[in-house]
Formats: structure tokens, sequence, C-alpha cells
């Protein structure tokens, strides 16, 4: 036994050592075929994963594939200071969608972090009721009515009090003061995540139940529910010039949504620096390309769909 | 004394609710979820302040980020090597044949040709399931972590194991790296080591070094003392001692400690994820985000299937040094043979997979994905449109009778209430010095201001550890009286231990919507095969005479369950209970994902926004607090009742 193990060993080592030795040497696919040629460079993408971020990251990943020759590789990682640590540390480059009015700003005095302009799209938020209520109850949109619709949006969970269902972690959120400066009688109710909240819409549309939530534009939940738009709820106008010190009493701003990229790729100002600087499209494009995602197309699929139909724009980004 | 044990506790409950229902809703302690305590703005501040250091202060210029920088490299180099491309080519060194030949070959080369086998169905299973790619990144972050564990867990594990001083400065270190819930260190490690998989490959250490640590300081430690009192007598020196009697007769402990070691590093695979972990993990995570269960069954799978695999081919290598038959020269040449005719085959395998590109690379065309996400997505869908309404009568009735009760009794209670509640039951099970313990504990959960959203994460814990024993306790039973029964439910209690908890918290959100139950119900899910597994072995230890002699005295069978088998497995079972409380409180924090509140919303809501961070690191230090008070009550009554 102890033989065999011995000889068997020195058999497994010998045959491993010849494996390593013939993938160092020999010629193979890897050296022929190595492509991302030119002066662009090689980037990361930070990918955060909802589907709005998910359809513009990989449009603009493949363009600088395709049209650029750039080797970019995607990194799924939560938003906010986790993706601007990883860009301080260089292992992210680009965050191509970006709602934290200025929660980088830590990191942008460091130099860390570059703002690269608006992306185009204009991020709303607010408090939606599910649509169906829109038209039973048509005064439930005024914030001033809620509270006379309170007790409707009890469930188990919240206390006695209607259930307020606010967005997810990393989102900027102010239900809890809403609540208490309007006086509403309802509880809030952190839902933690995008799913949370689709899954919420949905089945109360779907069972006529009540439900008030935490949405936003662009998202693919609005090409489920066409009519969510019009169920926004109206706060007091707005006073947003410090979103932290918000009063509560009036309603989200609409935010420019920003991109933002690392200072290796702000200094190499290669294609990629100018492409990204130039990427910009609208909440409809990036809604199309997230509606075939959740309809069950790749992201390349998607991507590809959209940047075949847009030629002209991907053009002006490239500059050719 | 047992009489007055349960009196006793009986009377502290009547006092702790009469108390809180006279005083409800006075200090609560609670606080908006946006404002910040004195202490964790000063702990947010210092967070920021030590990322502003990172390029600046010496601890990180000299220490942190050079380590940083080389287990990245460490991992970066295994990744080459299997699953990304090397530099300046568009495949990895090895290709998936390459991979597949390897894995064949070293895993026959260890035991049999059928776990071989096995190894490798799984492997292609998990390509067959387009996750090639993702599985090998699972697999070299694995294998980077599983080295790392084990280079540095097995000597410090010889040494425990020699001395008893080092033990005991070690354990209370163990104990508390196997309570702590993954989600909590994970900030403040990406806090020092930034995101990426250096931080994945520490956080995983963090989690497997102890288990190394243990199982290795174990095997010396229960040796068979004869032939090292030999060696001794022989004149040997300590080293020789070590190198040729006591290291060589552990072996095969050691050997399972590296099977442990490596399903504790698999089963990171996908919370590791959350701070930048390349694998399985990405999809599992986006599945959730973007609430596609299909995707995320897909790749809950390949996660399995790659924990299967690495377990059997570990746990076979461990056992073929165990047989006692001696093979005879024809068994041994006609191995030898086999061996180098696979051992051919393989390095043809590696070498077609570095020049072929159908080797190289996994055919996109061979793909059962969207097939098993269609099945799983159908099967979804029927339960939601199905079972929604048992689903919600059943979270509205629990939530009704025990946790809306149990929340208001333990949250809406002044603090020093529940305080002093929890420090009876210390002293009542536990007795003075655990009491002291929990005493100060539960005052530093209170001063970090934290208290109200503590009792939230406890009210859930409670609640969900009580459905998980209920359960546990009835499947438990079941399966240590039935050989049959065991059979029957051990593929499944493997699977539920494996399948990552991220899985089936979208369906369970489709099940229970954004609520608390959520977070509880994939808690008990989570739980219940540990629970079954502790229970059943529990009863099985139960001595054969004790149940016979109840048997022939004409006990039904029910008697016997109640009057003779729990009763002797009490011991086990309240370490099982402990297990399943701390299992549960893991999950129910990631809760905070799905609207369950309570300190996982703060550590996940601390993770995104600058304002929250110390609240957040605060948030993860009170989850472990909380889970260090219960298991310290638990394991002292434990102890006391054996």
């Amino acid at each position: 036994m102890k033989s065999l193990f011995g000889r068997r060993s020195a058999i497994v080592t010998a045959a491993i050592a010849t494996a390593l030795v013939l993938s160092g040497c020999g010629s193979s696919v890897n050296d022929s075929a190595s492509e991302g040629s030119g002066d662009c460079g090689s980037y990361a993408i930070a990918m955060h994963a909802w589907g709005g971020y998910t359809a513009s990251a990989q449009v603009i990943a493949d363009v600088a594939r395709q049209e650029l020759g750039c080797t970019i590789t995607q990194t799924t990682l939560e938003e906010g200071p986790v993706t601007y640590d990883a860009m301080e540390a260089g292992t992210i480059d680009l965050i191509i969608e970006d709602w934290g009015g200025g929660r980088w700003q830590e990191w942008a005095d460091r130099g860390a972090v570059v703002e690269a302009g608006e992306n185009g799209n204009i991020g709303i938020i607010g408090m939606y009721v599910a649509p169906w209520m829109v038209e039973k109850y048509p005064d439930i949109t005024d914030a001033k009515n809620l509270n006379k619709y309170a007790a409707m949006f009890k469930t188990a969970d919240s206390g006695g009090k209607g259930a307020w269902f606010e967005g997810p972690t990393g989102y900027t959120t102010i239900g809890e003061k809403m609540v208490s400066a309007n006086k509403l009688n309802f509880k809030v109710i952190f839902s933690g995540s995008e799913a949370a909240l689709v899954d919420g819409f949905l089945k109360a549309e779907e069972n006529k139940t009540p439900f008030i939530g935490y949405a936003w534009q662009p998202w693919t939940l609005h090409s489920k529910l066409p009519t969510l738009e019009a169920a926004r709820v109206k706060f007091p106008a707005n006073d947003w010039s410090d979103p932290a010190e918000a009063s509560g009493l009036s309603d989200y701003p609409s935010t420019p949504l920003q991109k933002l990229m690392s200072k290796k790729l702000n200094d190499a100002n290669d294609p990629f620096t100018s492409l990204v600087k130039n990427f910009s499209w609208t909440n409809a494009d990036q809604n199309g390309v997230a509606a075939d995602l959740e309809s069950g197309m790749t992201a390349e699929e998607a991507a590809s769909k959209w940047i075949a139909a847009n030629a002209a724009t991907v053009a002006a980004w490239v500059g050719k | 004394m047992k009489v007055r044990k349960s009196y006793l506790l009986l009377a502290s409950v009547t006092v702790w609710i009469l108390l809180g229902r006279l005083l409800n809703g006075t200090h609560t302690l609670q606080i908006a979820t946006y404002e910040n305590t004195a202490f964790t703005t000063f702990v947010g501040e210092r967070a920021s302040d030590l990322r502003g250091n990172r390029t600046e202060s010496p601890a990180f210029i000299y220490f942190f980020n050079p380590l940083r920088g080389v287990i990245d490299g460490f991992v970066q180099m295994i990744r080459n090597l299997i699953a990304v491309p090397a530099p300046n080519s568009l495949i990895p060194i090895i290709g998936w044949l390459g991979v597949v030949a390897i894995v064949a070959f070293a895993v026959y080369a260890t035991s049999q040709w059928r776990t071989a086998l096995l190894s490798v169905s799984l492997l292609l299973a998990c390509g067959a399931l387009g996750m090639w790619q993702f599985t090998m990144d699972s697999i070299a972050m694995t294998l980077a972590a599983v080295l790392l564990s084990l280079a540095i867990g097995i000597p410090l594990g010889i040494w425990a194991g020699l001395s008893d001083r080092v033990l005991k400065i070690f354990t209370p270190f163990l104990d508390l790296a196997q309570i702590l819930p993954t989600l909590v260190y994970m900030a403040p490690i990406a806090l020092v080591f930034m995101i990426g998989a250096a931080s994945a490959t520490i956080a995983t250490m963090i989690y497997s070094i102890p288990i190394a640590i243990r199982i290795t300081s174990h095997a010396i430690r229960n040796l068979n003392k004869a032939p090292v009192e030999a060696a001794e007598s022989m004149g040997s020196t300590n080293m020789q001692k070590l190198s040729k009697v006591q290291i060589p007769m552990a072996k095969q402990m050691i050997v399972l400690g590296i099977n442990q070691t490596v399903m504790a590093a698999v089963s990171f695979v996908v919370i590791a994820a959350l701070i930048g972990a390349p694998g399985l993990g990405k999809p599992v995570i986006e599945a959730l985000i973007i609430r596609n269960v299909g995707q995320g069954f897909v790749a809950g799978f390949a996660v399995v299937f790659l924990a299967i695999l690495l377990d059997r081919s570990t746990s076979a290598a461990a056992k073929s040094q165990n047989s006692f038959i001696p093979a005879t020269a024809k068994q041994i040449k006609t191995k030898r043979i086999i061996l180098i005719v696979a051992g051919i085959l393989t390095v043809v395998s590696v070498f077609l997979s570095r020049t072929m590109l159908w080797a190289a690379v996994w055919p996109k065309e061979i793909t059962i994905a969207p097939q098993v996400a269609k099945v799983t997505n159908s099967a979804t869908a029927w339960i939601l449109d199905n079972l929604t309404i048992f689903t919600v009568g059943f979270k509205d009735l629990i939530s009704y009778s025990i946790l809306n009760p149990l929340e208001t009794q333990l949250a809406a209670s002044p603090w020093y209430v529940t305080v002093g509640m929890i420090v009876a039951l210390a002293i009542i099970i536990g007795g003075t010095r655990v009491a002291i313990l929990a005493f100060v504990l539960s005052m530093a959960i209170v001063l970090s201001g934290l208290w109200y959203e503590a009792m939230l994460t406890l009210t859930q814990t409670i609640v969900g550890c009580l459905l998980t024993m209920i359960v546990g306790l009835a499947l438990g039973i079941w399966t240590g009286r039935s050989n049959r029964a065991q059979k029957a439910l051990r593929p499944f209690l493997d699977a539920g231990q494996t399948l990552p908890a991220f899985v089936y918290l979208v369906p369970m959100l489709g099940l229970f919507g954004p609520t608390r139950f959520t977070a509880i119900a994939t808690g008990i899910v989570y739980a219940i095969p540990v629970v079954v597994k502790i229970v059943s072995e529990g009863i099985r230890a139960v001595p054969h005479t004790l149940v016979e002699a109840a048997t022939a005295a004409g006990s039904t069978a029910r008697q016997i369950i109640t009057k003779v088998q729990l009763p002797a497995a009490k011991k086990t079972i309240l370490l099982a209970t402990n297990q399943g409380l701390i299992y549960v409180l893991a999950v129910v924090v990631i809760g905070g994902f799905v609207g369950a509140g309570g300190l996982g919303y703060l550590v996940i809501a601390g993770n995104s926004k600058p304002e929250l961070q110390g609240k957040g690191l605060i948030a993860g230090a009170a989850i472990l607090l909380l889970g260090v008070i219960f298991d310290r009550i638990m394991q002292a009554g434990a102890r006391r009742s054996s």
C-alpha cells in the first residue's frame, strides 16, 4: 500500500509537471489570438446590478471593444463607497451611472475619482402608489390626502399604520423625513432591494391590493406598468439644495445622472477616455435596452441590438 | 433543583412581560435610520480617516497594501491558469478540456474511478449550465483561500495540538470565528483591503482558518499515546517526534481537515461576491437584484455541483488512505498502467486545450442553462400563483401571533427591562459568569445606540429559531430512528447546506413579499439541515440498551421518543438549538435586502451610504455581540445539563 501510494504520487507529480511545462511553452492559440491592439488600454467598468445600469454599461463596454479595440473587464460590485474605493485602488475605472448627488466628494477631493459629466439620463425619484389605485381614488396622488387612505395600506409588518415601502439601500431616500414632516400615518419599511419593490408593485397591481412604494425613472418596471408614472404621489414643492438637509416636506428632485472615472482613466486621455466623456443617451434609450434585458435577452444581445440600430450615435461617441 | 429552575424561568418571564406592558414605548432608544449617535458618528469619521490614510499611513504603505498586492497576485496567477485570459492572450493557460482531464486524473490517482467519473460529470454540468468561467473563477478563489488557510492553519493547529497554553489562547478566537455572521466582517475588511479578490480571499480565510486549526489540533491531541511514548523513550527530539510520528499518524485526520476547510471556503463563494470576488457569486447576486429566479438557480446549481465535486474528491482522498486491505501485486500493476495511460491522455488534453480553440473555450452551443432557467422559472411561477394565498396567510398568522407580540415585548419595552431579562435568563440557564458576560455585552449594544435595531433582529432570530426547531426536531427524530428516512433526506440536507441562501431569497420574496418573514423563512431553510443532522446524531447516540429496555417494558414509540430518546439527547438538542440560532442569525441579517430591517439593513446601508458607514460598522459589531450572548448562554446551559 505504502509503495503504491509512493509510486503513484511520483507518477502524478510527473504528469502534472509535464502538463505544466507543456502549458508554459508550446505554440498555443494564446499567442496568435491576442487582440486589443491600438492605443486603447485595458479598463474595468463597475457593474452595478440594476437593469438600467447594466444597459448603459454593457453598451459602452461593447462599443469600446468593437470600435476602439479596448480590453474591457466588467466587475460586479456594490455602488457607492465600495466602488469609489475600488477606483482609488485602481481596480475600477468607470461608473457609468451614479445617482448619488456628490457622495463621492471625499474621493474627488483626493483626486481618486474624477467627474466625467452627465450621462444624459435624468433620474426621477418619487413615491408611487399601485397604478390601479389612481383610477379608483383619483385624489390619492396628492400627499395631503394620503392619511385618508392610510388604513388601507396596513400590513402585518406595519405596526397598525400604513406600510410605506422605502427604496433599496444606497439609493437616496428621505422617507422617514417625509413621513414625519407631512405627519403621515405610515411606517417606513426598508425594502432593501430593487427586487423587493418590483415584487411589491407587480403583485399589488395584479391582485388590486393597496401599495405605496419608492420608484424611479429610468426603470424597467415602467415597461411592465405603463401607467406607473401617473401614479406618482405629489408632495409640496422642492428645495433640494442640500439633499442631506432636505426637510422631508418636499419631494425628491430630478437628478441628472453622473459618469465618474478613475484618475488612471482620466490621465490616460486615450480613445476610451473620450468615449466615456462623449457617452450620452436618453431615458428612452436606456429603458429600451433594459426592457430587452428583462425580457430574457443577454446583456450582449440587448446591447448589440441597440448599437446596430443607433450607428450614428455610436459614431459620434467614438468620434468617427 | 430542576423544578425550581423552570419556576424561576417562568417567574422572570412573567415579570418581564408585566414590566414591558407597563412601561411600553418608553426608553426604547429608537432612532431614525438616517440619524447617527455620537458613537456612530465617531466611528464613521475614523473610517473615513482610514480611507484617506490608505496612501499615506505607514501601516498601509508597508503592511496592508503590500499584503493586498501579494494576495491579489496569487489569486490572479491561479485565475490565469484556469479561469481568465492570461496576459497577452485571449484564453487562460489551461482550457476547459485540460482542466477536466487534470481533475479526472488527480481524483482517479488519489481515490477511485467512480469518484473521478462523478467529478468529471459535475464539472461538465457546470459548463453546460453556461457557468464554466464563473466556476473556474470560484475554483481559483477557493484554491487560493484554501492553500493560504492551510499554510497558516496547519502549523498553528499543530502548535495548538502540542501546547495546552496555545490552545487556551486560541479557543476564544476559534469560537468567535464560528459565530461571526459573514455579512459582518466584510465591510471592515473591504475598508482596509479594498474591494476585490484580496479582500474576498482574506474574508474567506477568516472563516476557514479556524476550521483548519481546530481539526489539526484535534488530530494531534487524539493520537494513540503508545507510539508517541515509544518515540520519546527512544530519545527522539521533539522535532523528530513531530515529523516522524505525530504528523504521519494524524495525516488522515488532517486530510479530513483539508476537506472541511475546502467546504468552508466554498460556502463563501457567493457572499464574497459582495466584496468583489470573481466567480459564481456574481450571477447569483445579480439574479437577486434583477429578480431573475431562473438565473439565480442556474448559478446556484453550479455552486452546489462545485461543492459536491470538492467535497467528494477531497473526502475520497481521505478515505483511500485508510484502506487496510493491501493491494495485490497485480492490482498495483494494473493501477500503475492505467495511471500512466491516463497521465498521457491528460498531458495530451492539456496540450489540446492550449492549441485548439474548441478545447480552450467552453463551446457556447453546449448549454442547458435556458432550459434549467425556464423550468425553475415556471415552477416558481406556478408556486407563486397557487401557493401565495397559503403562504401569505401563514405569514400573517405568524406575524400577528408571534412576531408582533414578541417584537413589542423586546423592542418596545424599555431597554433596561429587556437587558434585565437577558441577564436573568443567563443567570438561570448559565450561571453567574455567563450572566456577567451577557450584561457587559448587552450594555455595549445599548451604548452603541443600536439597541432598538438589535431587538428587531433578535425578534426575527428567535422566531426563526423556534420554527426551525419545530421542523428540525421532527425531521431529526425521524431520521435518527429510521435509516431509510436518513438515506432519503440526506441529499436534500447536503444540498440545503451548500445551496447559497441568496439563491432562495428571491423565491421567498415572491412567496412572502418584502417583509420580516421573508428573512425568517430564508433563515429557517438555511438552518434546518444542520439542526436535523445534529438532532439525528443525538438520537442515534442514545444507548441501545435504554431503548430496548423501554421497548421490553411495553412503551409505545411515542413514549420511547418523549421519555427516553429526547431526554437522553437533551444536551445534543440544546447544542442543535444553539447552532440553529447562530445559523438563523447569520441569514436573518441578509434579510436586510428584502425588507426585514434591523441590524442587517444598517450593515447593508452602511456599505453604500458614506454618512451611515459608522452606523453600519457598529451594526455589524452588534450582530456579533448578539450572537456571542446567546451562544454563551446556550453553551453554558448545554454544559450544565450533561
